[in-house]
């Protein structure tokens, strides 16, 4: 790998392996990442934006903190930062049990 | 869409404590030539190495003594493998092309950390892939060391197959507890016998019980029970939205998430997705073949403990569909 450009790239983040090859694929599945994260992050206070002309998702909470990420590795551990609280998926309201505090 | 094509080398990890037969098992499978393929490398945490005299019979080896290669000798590690990926390039000798490495561990290394390693290599990620880590576990000490010694436990939780050694020194009924114990640790791992680095069968361990292991240095005791559980990715849930949701899982849940490995369909191509506690080694992608590899597509099993079998894959469902499951 070049040194001072960093080309070429690793091959990304596990998460983007099963990405398709083409461009559009991979634009595509950018969009359909936001699309997951938009119907996750908003009920922990967050939300997310990818330009796709850059790398990286722009991570935001409610009083305007941001913070760029490169992969959802970096999301979580930044979410869980800047909210104080982990986002588990094997909360009550991800497995459709009732919330511990209303019960 | 041309068939994406797997060229990097597999490697596989060999671990296992102190004296738990790893290079003899080693010697036995390079003796019955089904390494020719390999370059081996051995790291010994002694300065003077004694494995390599053992192995003689590789044509492809390397040592890497003084230190273990999890801690501090990881440096030499990266750039012996760099090393061996960089002659791999062009070589055109008439010997059978390097297909694979060997690494075996030294008694004392976390194989864990090294997959760790190697997986954020910027070099390394383009030439290896880790495709098995084997673990070698002493039959007449191996109990003890469970219950002594947290990195032989450690070494046992993220193995993909357990390799019984010197079963013929243990009377049947050690055996039925030391492998249900292995059993009940790594619920996922293939366990199998070997006697001098041949293949053995075990005595049937199904109705032999674990022992009750004390917590360790960090590692709990036998608290909530580790088990694994087939999670089935059907139409409804795409690539995107699964590794949203496991990278998630992996960062709330990796203590307790030890195992996670199956074959996914994606875009792609067919992945083999594995996870070490939080570690996910970059996914080999698999020929497009029929089922000779005996893997089942779309099926993940996730080895853990704290949670019911059914949240993962309702929460898995909600990632994909953005409302609960009903």
């Amino acid at each position: 790998m070049c040194a001072t450009c960093g080309f070429p790239a690793a091959p990304g983040h596990w998460t983007e392996a099963g990405f398709g090859p083409s461009p559009h694929e991979r634009v595509r599945a950018r969009f359909r990442r936001m699309q997951v994260l938009q119907s996750i992050l908003p009920a922990f206070g967050f939300s997310a934006h990818d330009s796709i002309q850059t790398p990286g998702i722009v991570l935001a909470n409610l009083t305007g903190s941001q913070v760029i990420v490169a992969d959802l590795a970096e999301l979580w551990t930044a979410a869980e930062r800047l909210g104080r609280q982990r986002i588990d998926p094997l909360d009550p309201r991800f497995i459709g049990a009732p919330a511990v505090d209303a019960a | 869409m041309p068939e994406p094509i797997e060229g990097r080398m597999k490697l596989t990890v060999l671990g296992g404590f102190l004296g738990s037969g790893k290079t003899t098992w080693l010697r036995h499978q390079l003796h019955h030539g089904m390494l020719k393929d390999a370059f081996v490398v051995v790291n010994e945490a002694a300065d003077v190495p004694v494995d390599d005299l053992l192995l003689g019979k590789s044509t492809r080896l390397a040592v890497l003594a003084g230190g273990c290669a999890c801690c501090e000798k990881i440096e030499t590690l990266l750039h012996l493998l760099r090393v061996i990926a960089d002659g791999r390039v062009g070589d055109d000798a008439p010997r059978p092309r390097l297909e694979r490495i060997v690494l075996e561990t030294s008694g004392l290394a976390d194989p864990g950390r090294i997959v760790e390693a190697i997986r954020s290599d910027p070099v390394l990620v383009h030439h290896i892939v880790v495709s098995e880590i084997v673990v070698a576990v002493d039959a007449v000490h191996g109990l003890d060391q469970l219950r002594s010694e947290p990195l032989g436990r450690r070494q046992v939780e993220v193995a993909d197959r357990l390799v019984v050694t010197k079963i013929d020194e243990a009377a049947d009924a050690a055996l039925g507890k030391l492998s249900a114990t292995l059993r009940e640790l790594n619920p996922g791992a293939d366990i199998s016998g070997a006697v001098r680095g041949s293949a053995q069968p075990l005595p049937d361990f199904a109705a032999a019980t674990a022992e009750a292991l004390p917590a360790l240095g960090g590692l709990a005791a036998a608290g909530p029970r580790i088990f694994a559980t087939k999670l089935i990715i059907d139409e409804s849930v795409d690539w995107t939205a699964f590794s949203v949701w496991l990278s998630a899982l992996l960062h709330a849940r990796g203590d307790d998430v030890m195992r996670v490995k199956g074959v996914v369909r994606t875009p792609a191509g067919r992945l083999l997705l594995q996870s070490v506690r939080r570690i996910v080694p970059s996914p080999e992608i698999l020929p497009e073949s029929d089922d000779a590899d005996g893997r089942e597509d779309n099926a993940v099993v996730v080895i853990g403990r704290g949670y019911e079998a059914q949240d993962l894959s309702r929460s898995l469902r909600y990632f994909a569909s953005g409302s609960p499951a009903p």
